[in-house]
């Protein structure tokens, strides 16, 4: 588990301010790329007798706004990233027109600038400027914003379906399933056949793809099989009790939400115990709120050491969750006196 | 050979006694399911070799193994691990002999063939897979003591050994104080030169005839000695603790 999973959960969240970095030379580039095509459409739109004249001087001032405009991104970066991304693209939007009310007015104390000929006074030069700055801005803010959403996305299931392969599934806990039904083939050869079966069940879900949405009932039924191979081993040891008769079990939830959790309650729970414990499960509909509570017991102090690998699940399942039901979904984390209960939480209703 | 099978889940106990029963010149003489219950069997059935899983709850393998070094004719210890990443680079470097779950009847063969005692050195070495240890052992007259730590009153040092005392028990032992202040790290705190108590045990501080502090502790009858230079970090701890 900690092999696969060394990376620190933060980095999920770590730079993810949707602006792109302005300091970036390649990014300056296409600023200025950006500034001179929308030059072009300004002096073409014009629709005067001869617009060439007028591109150099547009373009001037375009180019001076974009640049300072990218310069104030760059230096406004450090502050931008202490704050959420909302407060962030109106932070930006707020600055780019700041950025286009001075530049304009700064250019308007030179003089020359009144492309526009006679006809445009000061108020309307200021005026026209911040509202096609408004546009222009809005609308990359927004091209800007929609691309890292994207990308976040892309990479939160990557990284789910990456662990899903690798981490979902223990090694320690294939390699011990492989050896319980060596020890049962020869003892009980029934029970082997259906602990073979189990496992492939089990291998085949986390094969699945890790943005697919099946039933509740269907991850249910993977948790019990889980449950069913870690029984296996560890015999008495492990007790389970399930009160899941209010969940709605046509609900659609992304895979394997359920069985980590319950991996988490025996690898770092029942196993660490000489005399093992019980895990309950259950599952509560109330109003638009469906939630499944795994309880159990805290292993001792001493072996705290492999804390950390069960963090990271967490924030795997959390992560998928609020992909699948936005805002509304999560998991909670309680430690109840020598009990530890984990509830993942997510709407009823599918999410419009 | 008589051999011990040290496993918690005892479906892989049952299979390898079984590999075992197969094998010329074995005999599986008993079974434990954790550490603590793998010394007793050591020590009354006088095995050759265990055979010993080394995840277990409460003592784990390795460490049971370093307490049975202690032994006077400790028995050669093969491990058995189902999948254990970097501490299998370990062994390798150390040569001891692990075997991987589900075990092949033929390495099984090679093991006992070979088998060997482990020596404290190649133990020690592994000391960072092992970690911290759940249990502190002394020898007396021949048998293993063993206190947990969790139930350790005080630890105190004099000359050559440790006074490890818990309410019911006091064994002596040859690690350093410092060493084990290391080992345990916040589960103690220091109140003397000679001197760790467990944190969780202080009850009171209070002045002797010669205004001396001295720690009341829960579950021991004597009360020791605090220097004078920890006497604040003493009661920081009491205050904070209370």
């Amino acid at each position: 588990m900690t092999r696969t999973n060394r990376k620190n959960p933060s980095e999920l969240s770590q730079d993810t301010l949707f602006l792109p970095s302005f300091c970036d030379i390649r990014l300056v580039f296409a600023v200025v790329v950006i500034a001179e095509l929308l030059a072009f459409v300004l002096v073409l739109a014009n629709g005067r007798a001869d617009p060439w004249n007028d591109l150099g001087l547009v373009s001037l001032f375009m180019q001076w706004i974009a640049l300072s405009s990218a310069a104030a991104l760059c230096l406004a970066r450090p502050l931008l990233l202490k704050i959420s991304n909302t407060a962030a693209v109106l932070a930006s939007y707020l600055l780019l027109l700041l950025v286009t009310v001075l530049v304009s007015e700064l250019a308007w104390s030179m003089g020359g600038l009144e492309q526009g000929g006679a006809a445009s006074g000061h108020v309307e030069f200021l005026f026209r400027n911040t509202t096609i700055s408004a546009i222009v801005s809005g609308l990359v803010l927004r091209y800007l914003f929609v691309q890292h959403q994207w990308r976040q996305q892309i990479q939160a299931e990557s990284q789910a379906r990456v662990q899903a392969l690798q981490a979902r599934i223990r090694p320690h806990f294939l390699f011990n399933s492989m050896n319980s039904i060596a020890a049962l083939t020869g003892s009980d050869p029934q029970r082997a056949e259906l602990a073979v079966q189990d496992l492939s069940d089990l291998f085949r879900v986390t094969l699945r793809n890790a943005s697919e949405r099946i039933p509740l009932d269907e991850e249910i039924d993977v948790a019990k099989r889980y449950l069913r191979m870690e029984s296996l081993r560890l015999g008495e040891r492990l007790q389970v009790q399930w009160d899941i008769e209010r969940l709605p079990r046509k609900r659609l939830v992304p895979s394997l939400i359920l069985q980590p959790l319950l991996e988490n309650a025996v690898y770092h729970g029942i196993e660490a115990l000489p005399q093992g414990g019980r895990i309950a499960i259950r599952g509560a509909a109330e109003g638009r709120r469906i939630s499944i509570t795994v309880r159990n017991p805290r292993a001792p102090q001493g072996l705290a050491s492999h804390r950390r690998g069960n963090h990271i699940a967490l924030e795997n399942i959390r992560l998928r969750l609020q992909l699948a039901f936005g805002n509304q979904a999560g998991v909670a984390l309680r430690e109840v006196d020598d009990e530890f209960e984990t509830t993942l939480y997510f709407p009823r209703e599918k999410a419009t | 050979m008589k051999c011990l099978v040290v496993d918690d889940e005892s479906l892989a106990r049952e299979r390898l006694s079984r590999l075992l029963g197969q094998l010329e010149g074995c005999q599986v003489c008993g079974e434990a399911s954790d550490g603590r219950q793998a010394l007793a069997r050591v020590q009354a059935l006088a095995p050759e070799l265990v055979l010993m899983d080394i995840r277990m709850p409460g003592m784990d393998g390795l460490e049971a193994a370093r307490h049975l070094l202690k032994l006077d004719n400790p028995p050669a210890v093969v491990f058995t691990t189902a999948y254990g990443d970097h501490a299998l680079e370990a062994f390798e470097a150390q040569a001891i002999d692990y075997l991987l779950k589900p075990i092949h009847p033929e390495r099984l063969q090679q093991a006992l063939d070979k088998a060997r005692r482990l020596n404290l050195a190649q133990l020690e070495n592994l000391e960072h897979e092992s970690g911290v240890r759940t249990h502190l052992c002394a020898r007396n007259r021949g048998n293993l003591e063993l206190v947990p730590v969790e139930e350790i009153v005080y630890l105190q040092a004099d000359q050559k050994y440790v006074t490890v005392r818990s309410a019911s028990q006091k064994i002596l032992v040859e690690d350093a104080l410092k060493a084990l202040e290391q080992e345990f790290g916040d589960r103690f705190i220091r109140i003397h030169r000679n001197a760790l108590v467990a944190a969780g045990r202080i009850r009171a501080l209070e002045k002797d005839s010669q205004g001396h502090g001295r720690v009341v502790l829960e579950g021991v009858e004597e009360r020791l000695e605090v220097s004078r230079r920890l006497l604040p970090d003493v009661r920081r701890h009491i205050r904070n603790g209370a």
